[in-house]
């Protein structure tokens, strides 16, 4: 077959390349709260700086600044973490390319794959692994960014217990100012934030570069669920690691 | 409430608090006020004023260790005609080195024979921490170890109140390095009885009152938190009792010293007031008769009230901690920034690499097994 310079997306209005399928990688449960997090990360940090260092006053006898943005933030919240639980359920019951085995490294394989995507990163060598689902560098990268995430919730919770005064919550997260005080919580929670920045920088640019050098339609993906595959390469896939679904 | 307390024939209390120039009307206002303090209906001021003039006068010892006897200072200034003046007043003070009259061997005696003969009645009051390294011989007095005094003499009291934030869970001198081994009363004698923990630097007296008078009049220690601290003084965030809390919503802060915001009363947030991590009824029982306190007078709270603040809650006038490894002028959203930017430039750098990359790359070899390949990020 001769090589041929493929400008298709995985959008529904285009078809595939002959040598390609369009394949459903990316369920609703994915994207929405693949979308969710982006927006309540955005929120969350504009909200949550000005909850540290306020960076601008208030104007006029009726201003309710500080308390609008701490209910924004605090709505955002909540919605990070809806949208972090359904990941995680989805961790388990999702289809293959979204399971809890392609974030967390377990096999020699994985661990393989992670040292020949690094060599691409790094201009070792000249083009990427394939992979359908996630490569596993990427995957071990956000197994960190849901660590981060968890962590960012339950400090975010212990510091809104101390604030809220509810039994329940109290009961479920006051262990935790107990072990590290509520500063240090703070700061850790302050702190991640500049991870999820710097997650979302890098994050940006595979997502453009990976899409723009491999037409697999990627970016297009994360909307429509749909990626565009070699045959062959999804068979293989499917050979190697017979799995249900 | 005047009409309801009965004015009958003076009680020896009530003659001898006469004689300190404590009035009947101020011994009322005080009742009122310890009543209110412990969050109490107002009937119960009738109550406690009975039960004062009824009680008798149960002994107490005030033990002092590594202080520096603000706590004393606290009580016995508190204020004029004074809640120490009551307090004093309602107590058989038999041991407290700076007030007694005795010294020496005499004070030494003194405090043995209450602990000899008043053995499970006595009230101990314990103000600073006691040293643990080398066998606690950083604090010794009459050559015994502050350690030493306190299993005994805490061992046969029938209550015991660490006052301040020293005698609670070692305050300034338990701060690192802590060279000293200082701990808390709680800590130094483990398996402590009827502990009631009075945090603060210094404790508020009108609290430490109110738990006497509750003490008095009940015969049991008012609601305890976590730390053995009443749930009436320790129950609520300083934040949310705040005067200037307005402004916070608002978003109107301080924003350096002396600026306009600070002349208007502004919320002392920025300047690293801890109010928002800080529990205590400081704003509402306030100093010297209920005059002011440290946000009222224009410094943010320093969350003396809380757990091992000196280590915990400073920089006082920084929001955060200093991370650790870091300088100590080196602020953690310093650091945020600074490792944000160079991820930026890194990343900006690969960008450009890979432009680079993109045009050295070879065209595929055998274009037939390998099509475009298909990888995610
Ligand atoms: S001055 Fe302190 S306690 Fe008062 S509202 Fe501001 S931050 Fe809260």
């Amino acid at each position: 077959m001769k090589h041929t310079q493929l400008t298709a997306d995985a959008a529904p209005w285009r078809q595939p390349a002959p040598n390609q399928v369009r394949l459903y990688v990316w369920e609703w449960p994915i994207r929405i709260s693949h979308w969710v997090m982006v927006l309540t990360i955005v929120s969350l940090s504009i909200t949550g700086y000005y909850m540290h260092s306020p960076y601008f006053l208030a104007i006029g006898h009726t201003a309710y600044v500080m308390g609008t943005i701490r209910f924004v933030h605090l709505l955002s919240a909540f919605a990070f973490s809806f949208a972090i639980l359904l990941r995680m359920v989805w961790f388990f019951f999702g289809n293959r390319w979204v399971r809890i085995s392609q974030y967390i490294p377990t096999t020699r394989n994985r661990w393989k794959g992670m040292k020949a995507i690094a060599k691409f990163y790094t201009f070792v060598a000249w083009s990427p692994v394939a992979y359908i689902g996630h490569n596993p560098l990427a995957g071990a990268a956000y197994a960190v960014i849901y660590l981060m995430a968890i962590v960012e919730i339950l400090t975010g919770f212990a510091l809104y217990s101390q604030i809220l005064g509810s039994h329940l919550l109290t009961v479920l997260i006051g262990w935790l100012p107990r072990l590290i005080d509520i500063q240090w919580l703070r700061e850790i929670h302050f702190l991640i934030m500049f991870g999820f920045g710097m997650f979302f920088i890098h994050h940006l640019y595979t997502a453009i570069l990976v899409s723009i050098e491999e037409h697999s339609g990627l970016m297009d993906s994360i909307f429509s669920g749909y990626k565009f595959v070699p045959q062959d390469h999804l068979k293989k896939e499917l050979a190697e690691a017979p799995e249900t679904k | 409430m005047n009409t309801s307390l009965q004015v009958d024939s003076p009680t020896p209390f009530r003659s001898a608090l006469e004689a300190r120039g404590v009035s009947r009307r101020q011994f009322v206002k005080f009742c009122g006020l310890m009543a209110s303090t412990l969050a109490l209906p107002h009937r119960y001021a009738h109550a406690i004023s009975k039960a004062m003039e009824q009680v008798k006068r149960p002994v107490l010892v005030w033990l002092e260790f590594q202080d520096c006897t603000g706590n004393s200072e606290s009580m016995l200034r508190s204020g004029s005609p004074n809640v120490g003046d009551i307090v004093i007043e309602m107590l058989s003070w038999e041991y407290h080195e700076v007030i007694m009259a005795g010294s020496g061997q005499h004070a030494s005696d003194a405090l043995e024979r209450v602990v000899r003969e008043c053995a499970g009645e006595y009230i101990c009051v314990v103000e600073g921490s006691i040293p643990m390294a080398e066998n606690g011989v950083y604090c010794t007095i009459g050559g015994r170890t502050a350690l030493d005094i306190a299993r005994q003499v805490c061992a046969n009291a029938a209550v015991n109140i660490a006052i301040g934030a020293c005698a609670w869970d070692g305050g300034i001198v338990s701060a690192s390095p802590n060279p000293t081994g200082a701990v808390g009363l709680q800590e130094a004698v483990p398996g402590i009885k009827n502990l009631i923990n009075l945090g603060g630097c210094p404790h508020n007296p009108v609290n430490t009152a109110a738990v006497l008078v509750h003490y008095l009049t009940f015969h049991e220690l008012p609601a305890l938190d976590q730390y053995r601290r009443p749930l009436f003084a320790y129950g609520n965030v300083i934040h949310d009792q705040c005067e200037r809390r307005a402004h916070y919503d608002a978003g109107r802060y301080v924003q350096e010293w002396g600026d306009e915001g600070a002349r208007k009363g502004w919320c002392l947030y920025k300047m690293g007031c801890k109010g928002p991590e800080a529990t205590y009824n400081c704003p509402t029982v306030r100093w010297n008769e209920g005059t002011s306190w440290p946000v009222k007078a224009g410094h943010g709270c320093i969350a003396c009230a809380s757990h091992r603040f000196w280590d915990t809650k400073s920089p006082f006038y920084d929001r955060l901690p200093t991370v650790p490894g870091f300088g100590v002028d080196v602020k953690a959203e310093d650091i945020g920034w600074t490792a944000t930017a160079v991820i930026a430039g890194a990343t900006a750098l690969q960008v450009g690499a890979n432009m680079v990359r993109d045009r050295l790359k070879p065209p595929p070899a055998d274009s037939d097994t390998h099509e475009p390949t298909n990888t995610s990020a």
